[in-house]
């Protein structure tokens, strides 16, 4: 219906956003697959997820448009109001992430540091391998926050499928394609919400922040 | 638009805790052993408590060998460790101190369906462990570091075969 509809086609989510989004998809799940029998890459996967989620927290407060925290983190009551009506069959209008969405979205970010911040001291079971930080804690202590590791990783499938069913249940049922968007950056809106850019120097300052601070931790601290 | 950022992260921050205290609570292999306890439960629970002085020890020793200038003292100390508790394994396992035992046992049954094959796997551990005993005990660092690898993946070969991957 609303693709019927007049409107125009504007910019949503910008690139960094983008692309912090699909490297997460790829590197979560490989991470899953390389705790088998890979843990070097295991480990490697685990820098680089710091590294995004710093980027896109930096991104949240240093970014525009879509990107900052202060334009979808809302109050109780945006939250309740917005989720009075969200089971409404008409399409979504909201120009970045919906009232709900962003708990959801802040979850999955708290819930990645959780996880890479405890493989960082995660032991394994053969007290051979172990996170940057694991000579850091005790064997027990090690096991401990590996089992904590494990816990939170199934906490972090729960909180993927909810956002992949929300997204199913926003194309089926409000008929938003929301997964386009975040493909192409573009979704089209009954006016234009006017997102602008943020500054190169901003992107590169955070890329450099990020990175630097994930290779650090990938150290152990220690140079 | 500061203090409606703040309730957001004070609820992802709540999330991100919760999730860890519930896996700590849930995780936990701090149950005590019961008064009363039969032989096998006690087993299980002394095997238990030898396991984590074996992997404490390989732990401390692998941490050592991480640093620049290892202390061949300290490593020495917890290669004999190992060899010594590695020589003693065989003997954690008695008929019927599995989850019969203790249901958080991660003993899978196989270690007594497959007493030959277990068997094996313990004396190529022993094997390991004392070859990597013996370079310790000679001062040999860096042949000290290549037999970590082969002690490993021996621990690794048996938890893979006979013990519960995840237990909750």
């Amino acid at each position: 219906m609303v693709e019927r509809s007049p409107g125009v086609r504007a910019r949503l989510w910008d690139g960094p956003v983008r692309i912090v989004h699909w490297l997460l998809v790829v590197l979560i799940c490989f991470s899953w697959w390389a705790s088998g029998d890979h843990m070097n890459w295991h480990r490697w996967s685990g820098y680089a997820v710091i590294g995004l989620v710093l980027f896109r927290i930096y991104w949240g407060f240093a970014g525009a448009g879509a990107a900052k925290f202060s334009s979808f983190v809302k109050g109780p009551k945006a939250i309740a109001a917005y989720a009075a009506k969200v089971g409404n069959r008409e399409p979504s209008t909201t120009p970045g992430h919906n009232p709900l969405g962003a708990i959801s979205v802040l979850a999955i970010l708290a819930l990645l540091l959780v996880q890479a911040g405890s493989g960082l001291f995660a032991v394994d079971v053969d007290a051979f391998e172990g996170g940057p930080f694991s000579d850091r804690v005790s064997f027990d202590l090690g096991r401990q926050i590996a089992e904590w590791h494990e816990l939170s990783f199934r906490a972090l499938q729960a909180l993927v499928g909810l956002h992949i069913a929300a997204v199913l249940f926003y194309g089926l049922w409000k008929r938003t394609n929301l997964v386009g968007a975040m493909i192409t950056g573009k979704r089209t809106f009954a006016s234009d919400p006017g997102h602008t850019g943020a500054p190169v120097w901003r992107l590169a300052a955070g890329v450099v922040l990020a990175a630097g601070l994930a290779w650090a931790l990938s150290k152990g601290f220690r140079f | 638009m500061a203090f409606v950022m703040s309730k957001g992260w004070a609820l992802a921050l709540a999330i991100g805790i919760g999730g860890a205290v519930g896996a700590g609570s849930a995780f936990a292999h701090d149950d005590k052993l019961p008064p009363n306890a039969s032989p096998a439960t006690k087993a299980a629970y002394a095997r238990h408590d030898n396991f984590r002085k074996l992997g404490g020890a390989f732990k401390t020793m692998n941490d050592e060998l991480k640093k620049g200038e290892p202390d061949k003292a300290v490593v020495a100390t917890n290669a004999r460790t190992v060899a010594t508790l590695a020589g003693q394994l065989p003997t954690w396992f008695p008929r019927g101190s599995g989850v019969e035992a203790r249901p958080m046992s991660e003993a899978r049954p196989e270690i007594w369906r497959d007493a030959a094959g277990f068997s094996t796997a313990a004396s190529n551990l022993q094997a390991q462990a004392i070859k990597l005993n013996q370079l310790a005990a000679a001062g040999d660092i860096d042949g000290v570091k290549g037999q970590v690898r082969n002690t490993g993946m021996t621990c690794k070969g048996c938890h893979d075969k006979y013990r519960v991957e995840k237990k909750d």
